[in-house]
């Protein structure tokens, strides 16, 4: 049966749509329905080997893979840029094995995979957005056994994270965690959020668009629901705060998109632009034509 | 060639899955699957789930209406599925008369919540109670038909245990994962 045959593009023969086989494809979405059932807990399942390093996004690139239409629109962002390297190989990836059509309009992709940023610009309905998880487990830099912390999990038993996020503040005088910030996930599994920034984390709570993890080398699959809670771990007396840089985009100006820090001169002076390169050259198009 | 259930099966599966995957995150919405090739007694979209997801790792029951031979000939050629009891089964096909009680099916265990059954559940042709639904999925509370929701909400209090459900309806499909809360108006007669 080869799928492709029709196809007059002959790069494309070699490969079955978006890359994995069928029954690989199998594996993953019965993984990945089964997450959708129980938000925020880890699905184990059986990573393939992909023709690039882990750490790479092979978990995500898996779950494309496996969720992947023909009429999608595909959109890859590596920290929020459509052009960095990352984000430029998966999308042609894609484009080389499915032959689907991308973007870097967030509002124009159907389907977004994303390592280590959520879009500023609101998800719609339908919209995935599948995220690269290095490491899935919240609890395992505080807990190194799998035997232990899926245990902690079965029994919601997250003392040990609320004691870590204590120490930051006795230590700190404020909780330091700025990124990978834990979340609890429809009130039960304390849940990794992949490393965003935590600025980014309300953006999870009671998205319209559906929200995918996938860890390659750690072989774990979890999803979040379309508008489901999402609450990052806190005390009432210190509350949880999302946070940003506090400067303008040297290039769009905007003050409420989260930034980067790049420098930019030998003697060290700082400037600052928008992580997300596509919500930047909206707002540089929009003050344009308000200056028009 | 035209025996197949998908004529081009990478990308027919491929859209067959993006419609559990919308069903799944939209509970209590309905949503289209395509026609396929498949035994008569089948509805499309429960032979779709069953096409879309099983292979020879899967344990699949079929209660007695769809326990037939070209069911069974259809479901193993094309998958390898494997032809379980209802405490084993990954996947249960029936209308909602013949699976009862739910008890036999596995809910999972606290280690593993996703080790756990999901039931097909086929025709419309059941006592139906009036029901507002909410939880992940739900932007704002739904009003649904169910049979018997006190079992659906003794599912939900399993919760991350549970049961997860399929209504399908010729091409349509419908779902009510473990996580959906249920709340019952009034029994209809």
């Amino acid at each position: 049966m080869n799928e492709m045959s029709k196809n007059e593009n002959l790069d494309i023969q070699i490969y079955n749509f978006a890359y994995l086989d069928e029954n690989t494809k199998r594996m993953i979405r019965r993984a990945l329905l089964k997450a959708l059932c129980i938000p925020g807990y880890q699905v184990p399942f059986s990573s393939r080997e992909m023709p690039m390093p882990y750490g790479w996004g092979t978990g995500g690139i898996q779950v494309t893979s496996a969720c992947l239409i023909p009429k999608d629109i595909l959109k890859v962002i590596d920290q929020g840029a459509d052009d960095t390297t990352n984000a430029v190989s998966i999308r042609k990836f894609f484009q080389k094995t499915a032959n689907v059509a991308v973007t870097e309009k967030t509002s124009d992709a159907s389907l977004i995979q994303t390592r280590h940023r959520i879009p500023e610009t609101k998800l719609k309905e339908k919209q995935i957005l599948v995220y690269q998880v290095p490491i899935p487990e919240p609890l395992r830099f505080l807990e190194p056994r799998e035997t232990e912390t899926r245990k902690m999990h079965a029994l919601s038993e997250y003392g040990l994270m609320y004691v870590k996020l204590y120490e930051d503040i006795a230590k700190h005088g404020h909780i330091e965690t700025a990124y990978a910030y834990p979340v609890k996930t429809n009130g039960n599994y304390v849940t990794d959020p992949s490393p965003i920034p935590k600025f980014d984390n309300p953006k999870m709570n009671n998205s319209p668009a559906i929200q995918l993890f996938g860890a390659g080398r750690e072989q774990r699959i979890y999803a979040i629901p379309p508008y489901t809670n999402v609450k990052s771990l806190d005390f009432e007396d210190y509350p949880f705060e999302a946070m940003k840089a506090n400067f303008k985009c040297s290039i769009c100006g905007s003050s409420d998109s989260y930034l980067d820090e790049i420098i930019v001169s030998d003697d060290g002076k700082r400037s600052y632009i928008c992580s997300d390169t596509d919500y930047c050259k909206e707002q540089t198009k929009l003050n344009s034509k308000k200056e028009d | 060639m035209e025996n197949y259930p998908f004529s081009e099966n990478s990308i027919n599966s491929s859209i067959a899955f993006r419609s559990l995957v919308n069903a799944t995150s939209y509970p209590g919405r309905t949503f289209q699957i395509n026609k396929l090739n498949k035994p008569s007694v089948l509805s499309n979209a429960a032979a779709t789930i069953l096409i879309t997801l099983c292979d020879n790792e899967s344990n699949v029951y079929l209660s007695k209406e769809y326990n037939t031979d070209e069911v069974r000939d259809w479901l193993i050629f094309n998958t390898g599925a494997i032809i379980s009891n209802k405490k084993n089964a990954d996947f249960v096909i029936g209308t909602w008369k013949s699976l009862l009680p739910l008890n036999d099916f596995k809910i999972g265990v606290p280690e593993y919540p996703e080790r756990s059954a999901t039931l097909i559940i086929e025709e419309t042709k059941y006592k139906k109670v009036k029901c507002n639904i909410d939880g992940p999925g739900i932007k704002n509370k739904l009003n649904i038909d169910l049979p018997n929701p006190e079992l659906f909400i003794e599912n939900n209090n399993l919760y991350p245990l549970g049961l997860d459900f399929y209504f399908t309806n010729d091409l349509e499909i419908l779902s009510i994962p473990r996580s959906t809360k249920i709340n019952i108006i009034k029994s209809e007669l």
